[in-house]
């Protein structure tokens, strides 16, 4: 029985090793390419042993110019999340403390919104933001990225609140606290935990986003995934130089999104699945 | 006294939501209504001044005579049932193995956050660098290994399709299975012990307890990445570009060249609004399963 048993989970890691190595094969085989030099890129047989440089990241960071992107980028996301989490978390907070007869419907309006496909969300907005002008500026990407990563917070940080117990509200309450105070000094601070993993999921969200990203950004404030299609030129792709921007837009987040791990199965069906 | 207390309750609760759909209504509802209206247009921009002239339904009308457009959202739909049907096959035998292994699960479970969280660009990148007929390393896998199978995938329109859809599973097929893995473990062990102490095969185990015990779960996976694939754009965007010809042109990208490339906005909105209506759809269905379960 035993040594059925270990058989068993001989053969259950086996087949767990081969598909992770099949899976993660093609990732590591791009984060490689980044930095290799273009002859070692092209050579067959592949070489997996090489001279490692850094020429990929100084020639598309430095001589390209990625870096305004990767700083498009940066402040896209900040202000995304920030904005989402200062409209999103006091909405949040009302769902889980103040039920009303109305919050069926607003939460369908905010699941409708989630589901809505991007580009029939980004059609309206570039025809409107056009005839404001806010087109090719930080705010216009930055209101198109909270409208999907608001509806998303307001549903997390709801889950994230029911969890705490309404005692101690009841408490503060008694205490002379007013809701808000309530709100900002006791549920916020309890929930921190949950907040920085919602956090992260909105900043992942606006960081990977392409498509409203692609309609809306002009050339000042084009962000790192709309910017690297433009390496592949009729002259020829620079592998290696999109390599070493796919590898800088994929490390980040794949730190964060081990740091909550915990959370991952909540953040990635809206809290449908624990 | 009584009703007074309850509206300053409600007055409560509006208060704290105000910001959060005051936003929404500007920035979702506002977009979409307008949409709505522009599909009744027909819509110049180049011109200045120029007044969009009322068309009624026309705009309706050309669309379901549209080929391309029943084409790909046929196509969206093939690669939608494809994509989510693998994703789930997988991911059900991951969350097993994962599920029965006694040690490093935790690693495990790290390696295979990877995929879903590299930028679905970035994936299409990295393909379209994995398979490059050139100097790809499948190419070299293939000719050094003898496999039975294409080197240049992305000129016929059977393994284009075939290419994006793996894609889909590549970057998806982990996250079910993680999915699946907290639905398996939220099932109490004593409905196992009670078919053991029965003398329950693995087989029956599975059958009459694992797979009902995992229905709401598996529903919840499925309708959320069916609604996913369903806006698919990024990857065939950069893989394929739609091509060849329009095998692999995903409603999506089809919209976005009626709107961007075309400038056929508000013909383009029409499309919009019909996929709106088919997300809406999927979105009541969603909404009926989890509150079942709840």
């Amino acid at each position: 029985m035993n040594k059925k048993r270990k058989t068993k989970y001989a053969l259950i890691y086996l087949a767990l090793i081969a598909f992770l190595v099949i899976t993660l094969l093609p990732y590591f085989w791009l984060v490689i390419t980044s930095f290799k030099t273009r002859v070692d890129a092209f050579a067959i047989p592949p070489k997996v042993f090489f001279q490692a440089t850094l020429d990929n990241y100084r020639e598309v960071f430095l001589e390209k110019g990625m870096l305004q992107n990767l700083k498009n980028s940066v402040i896209v996301m900040l202000a995304t999340v920030g904005v989402s989490l200062v409209l999103g978390l006091p909405s949040a907070f009302a769902f889980s403390r103040f039920p009303t007869r109305g919050d069926q419907v607003l939460l369908n309006y905010l699941l409708g919104t989630r589901f809505t496909p991007f580009v029939v969300l980004a059609l309206p907005l570039y025809l409107m933001m056009s005839k404001v002008g806010l087109l090719n500026t930080y705010t216009g990407i930055i209101v198109a990225h909270v409208a999907f990563n608001l509806p998303f917070v307001i549903w997390m940080m709801r889950g994230f609140f029911d969890a705490i117990p309404k005692e101690i509200d009841e408490a503060a309450r008694m205490e002379g606290l007013s809701w808000f105070q309530i709100f900002m000094v006791i549920d916020i601070p309890l929930g921190k935990s949950g907040l920085a993993a919602t956090a992260v999921f909105c900043a992942i969200n606006s960081w990977n986003e392409f498509l409203m990203a692609l309609i809306l950004t002009g050339r000042s404030t084009v962000t790192m995934p709309v910017a690297v299609p433009g390496l592949m030129t009729p002259q020829g792709t620079l592998w290696g130089q999109i390599a070493a921007v796919g590898t800088v837009i994929t490390i980040p987040v794949l730190i964060f999104a081990i740091l909550v791990q915990k959370h991952m199965v909540a953040g990635m069906t809206m809290g449908a699945v624990k | 006294m009584r009703k007074k207390k309850l509206s300053n309750y409600s007055l409560l609760a509006i208060r704290f939501h105000l910001p959060a759909f005051l936003a929404l209504t500007l920035i979702t509802l506002v977009p979409l209504l307008y949409t709505f209206r522009l599909s009744f247009y027909d819509y110049k921009l180049s011109e200045k001044g120029s007044k969009d002239v009322f068309i009624g339904l026309q705009n309706y009308i050309t669309l379901f005579g549209d080929e391309q457009f029943l084409n790909s959202l046929f196509r969206t739909f093939v690669f939608m049932i494809c994509a989510v049907a693998l994703e789930v096959a997988i991911g059900i035998l991951l969350a097993l193995a994962l599920n029965a292994i006694p040690k490093v699960k935790r690693l495990f479970t790290s390696m295979i956050l990877i995929p879903m969280m590299v930028a679905p660009l970035v994936i299409g990148l990295m393909f379209n660098f994995f398979i490059n007929p050139q100097f790809g390393l499948y190419v070299w896998l293939v000719n050094t290994l003898h496999l039975p199978l294409p080197t240049v995938l992305t000129a016929d329109s059977v393994t284009a399709m075939i290419v994006v859809i793996i894609m889909d599973v590549w970057e998806w097929a982990p996250y079910l299975g993680l999915v699946f893995l907290a639905g398996l473990q939220s099932i109490s062990g004593e409905y196992y012990e009670a078919a053991m102490v029965d003398g329950a095969s693995d087989r029956q185990i599975f059958g009459c307890i694992t797979l009902p015990l995992m229905k709401p779960v598996l529903t919840v996976g499925i309708l959320l990445r069916a609604m996913e694939a369903f806006k698919e754009f990024d990857k065939p965007y950069v893989l394929t570009g739609g091509g060849p010809g329009n095998a692999t042109e995903v409603i999506d990208l089809y919209t976005y060249r009626q709107a961007f490339v075309s400038f056929k906005f508000s013909y383009a909105a029409a499309i919009c609004v019909v996929l709106f209506l088919i997300l809406i759809c999927c979105g009541i269905l969603y909404q009926k399963v989890t509150m079942e379960k709840e």
